[in-house]
């Protein structure tokens, strides 16, 4: 479970950025910008959250404050219970975190990088072994396991990262696009892994800006626009209240209709 | 701890898998260091050795005077002799290199010497050297032949030669080779040791911060349960070792360097393995520790706050400058360790090691070295911290 409530991540602008950006979205004069700007909403064990906007509407900021990377300036998040500020090393443990744009360690293979976040998971070998050898099954990646990273296809990389996300069984998911730059076939071992981690019983946010993944995958949404919540409910209720002819229309519809 | 130890691991077998590292680390100094101390040795010894061997080629206008000279050079086999020459010619040719030195004798020269004076000789030579072999040579050759000429003045005047030694000096220099070797070569140690100490910790310090960062790893790597400092400790591990490692490694490129070049005359050889004894060197770690955890928090702290490996390098590369500056000081004949120099970072490991080289280092200023280094590189360590900690450096650029 995943309560986020009224939060907010104020940035202070650079000089050079200060000159650079006259009249910028939540800027507010004072040489700092609101990425985030009072953002509420929770994400239940079991369903797929996906967190919806254009780029720079706040999406990445709010997943690494729920990851613990970033402090809210405000505001506050329970993860599995525990709070972000309070306790963090508590909730990382806890988590999982998976992005597109993360590459790997091109020197180590698939068996070491593994076996390194097991290592900063504080994992027994035991267990390592068993989970390790189960994912390894699961995404058929035996036969490179001992190859360099650094000499696999993207495919096979997005497998290790999904391994190095899943390896300690983490109860929180938290995917910040994760199939950006990634062919159809790439991109459908994460969509399968998100539905995996919703029948464990998982809870998983996911940020996209790609319709067809929400329409595919999500039981809750969120749409955030300028760091502000446009839209927050399940996706059911979504679909069944919109105006526009496709999801796609609706999401433009509700941006324009949205106070800047 | 343990966290520390698993960061420390995998950046260690990640850096040592990294080729730029090993070269740096040991292909630099293990291989071409003593390629290169061979090959210039070898070149400056066989230099001295063509000058001292071949035969000289003397120009000489006697303006029918110093006989005895002319048959001295005609009687020996490495000079050969040019006679008739004009002045103009002789000079042209010294200028062109057909000469190795031209010697006029003035057209009085007999006669003041028979009159007891001092007979002008003009000794013309090219070469951009003060200290040029085959001047020395002829200069050599006309102290023979003023030396027959005194000996037969104080002859005909009945007096004993040594008369003109008022004073017997007898110099005796109480320095060992070690220490003169010291003062010679031993300055070149601890600058090269400093140099490869910081190169060596350069390329780990910015793959390990900078692209961790461009690759997007690092962000991964924080949402592990591994602390902020715990995660720059492991990181920072490797970075000082490999800083360490390489300096010792270049010692010891250098020792295989002179082992193989056979022209070093061997009390040279032997003073130079004696500065490399044990004692020497376990002082010399103790230097080179704290130095570098100081180039490492350096090189992190702005490798961290870069946003890709090309920026860190970018930054990082004029730094040299800051280092190979008060390493080279320590060069400078004059420099000597005391209170003040021992406070200066870098300088200080500079003219220590060549007092430690040297045999002696005074354990009061040696001290005063040791905290003014831990100093920095606490300093350095809490300004890592710091700079790690930040939210816009981590996410700087991202």
């Amino acid at each position: 479970m995943i309560v986020v409530k009224d939060l907010r991540k104020t940035f202070k602008l650079s000089r050079q950025q200060r000159r650079e950006i006259k009249v910028e979205p939540g800027s507010k004069g004072d040489g700092t910008v609101d990425a985030v700007a009072g953002v509420s909403f929770t994400c239940r064990p079991g369903r797929i959250f996906s967190l919806l906007g254009p780029n720079g509407a706040g999406k990445t900021t709010t997943l690494r404050m729920i990851a613990t990377l970033l402090k809210p300036s405000s505001g506050s998040i329970e993860v599995a219970g525990i709070d972000v500020v309070k306790n963090p090393q508590e909730v990382r443990r806890r988590l999982g975190f998976l992005t597109g744009t993360t590459k790997l360690y091109d020197r180590l293979n698939a068996n070491e990088l593994v076996k390194y976040y097991a290592d900063l998971h504080g994992m027994e070998r035991s267990t390592f072994d068993k989970r390790k050898e189960e994912l390894f099954t699961l995404l058929g990646m035996n036969d490179f396991a001992k190859r360099r990273i650094g000499k696999l296809s993207t495919g096979m990389r997005q497998k290790v990262s999904i391994v190095r996300t899943m390896i300690h069984d983490p109860e929180i998911i938290v995917f910040d696009e994760p199939t950006v730059g990634l062919d159809v076939v790439t991109a459908k071992n994460i969509i399968d892994l998100i539905r995996r981690c919703k029948e464990q019983g998982k809870t998983v946010i996911f940020s996209t800006h790609i319709m067809g993944e929400v329409s595919l995958l999500s039981d809750d949404m969120a749409i955030i626009h300028n760091g502000k919540l446009v839209f927050s409910g399940a996706y059911a209720d979504f679909a069944r209240q919109m105006k526009g002819r496709s999801i796609e229309e609706e999401f433009i519809r509700l941006l324009e209709g949205a106070p800047q | 701890m343990k966290t520390i130890l698993t960061v420390f691991k995998k950046e260690l077998i990640d850096s040592l898998r990294d080729r730029r590292t090993l070269v740096a680390m040991v292909f630099v100094p293990l291989v071409l260091f003593p390629i290169m101390i061979s090959i210039s040795s070898s070149m400056l010894i066989s230099h001295a050795r063509k000058a001292q061997e071949k035969v000289l080629k003397v120009g000489v206008v006697t303006n029918g005077g110093a006989k005895a000279f002319v048959e001295m050079l005609s009687s020996r086999g490495d000079v050969k002799l040019f006679e008739g020459l004009l002045v103009a010619e002789g000079t042209a040719l010294v200028r062109s290199d057909s000469l190795d030195a031209f010697v006029v004798f003035d057209a009085g020269f007999e006669e003041k010497v028979a009159g007891h004076g001092a007979g002008p000789v003009a000794l013309y030579y090219k070469s951009a050297e003060s200290s040029s072999i085959e001047r020395r040579r002829v200069r050599d050759l006309l102290d023979t032949y003023e030396e027959t000429l005194r000996r037969s003045r104080f002859e005909s005047l009945s007096l004993d030669v040594s008369i003109v030694d008022a004073i017997d000096v007898s110099e005796q220099n109480l320095a060992s080779t070690k220490e003169r070797l010291a003062e010679e070569i031993g300055g070149f140690l601890p600058y090269l040791i400093i140099i490869f100490c910081f190169t060596g910790s350069m390329y780990p310090a910015i793959d390990l911060a900078a692209g961790e960062k461009e690759r997007g790893t690092l962000e991964t790597l924080l949402t592990s349960p591994a602390g902020r400092l715990e995660i720059l400790l492991g990181k920072f591990g490797v970075v000082v070792l490999t800083g360490v490692a390489s300096a010792l490694v270049s010692i010891f490129g250098m020792y295989i360097g002179i082992r193989q070049s056979p022209e070093i005359p061997p009390e040279v050889l032997n003073a130079v393995l004696g500065m490399l004894e044990f004692g020497s060197i376990a002082l010399l770690i103790s230097l080179l520790l704290p130095l570098s955890i100081f180039f490492a928090a350096l090189l992190l702290s702005l490798s961290i706050f870069a946003k890709s490996f090309k920026e860190a390098q970018s930054t990082i590369t004029p730094l040299m400058v800051f280092i190979i500056v008060p390493a080279f000081i320590g060069l400078m004949p004059g420099m000597t360790l005391d209170s003040k120099t021992a406070l200066i970072p870098i300088l200080n490991v500079s003219l220590a090691t060549k007092a430690i080289i040297a045999g002696s280092i005074s354990p009061g200023v040696l001290i005063e070295v040791y905290v003014s280094l831990v100093v920095l590189a606490a300093l350095g360590i809490w300004g890592c911290a710091w700079i790690f900690n930040r939210e816009d450096t981590i996410f700087r650029g991202a």
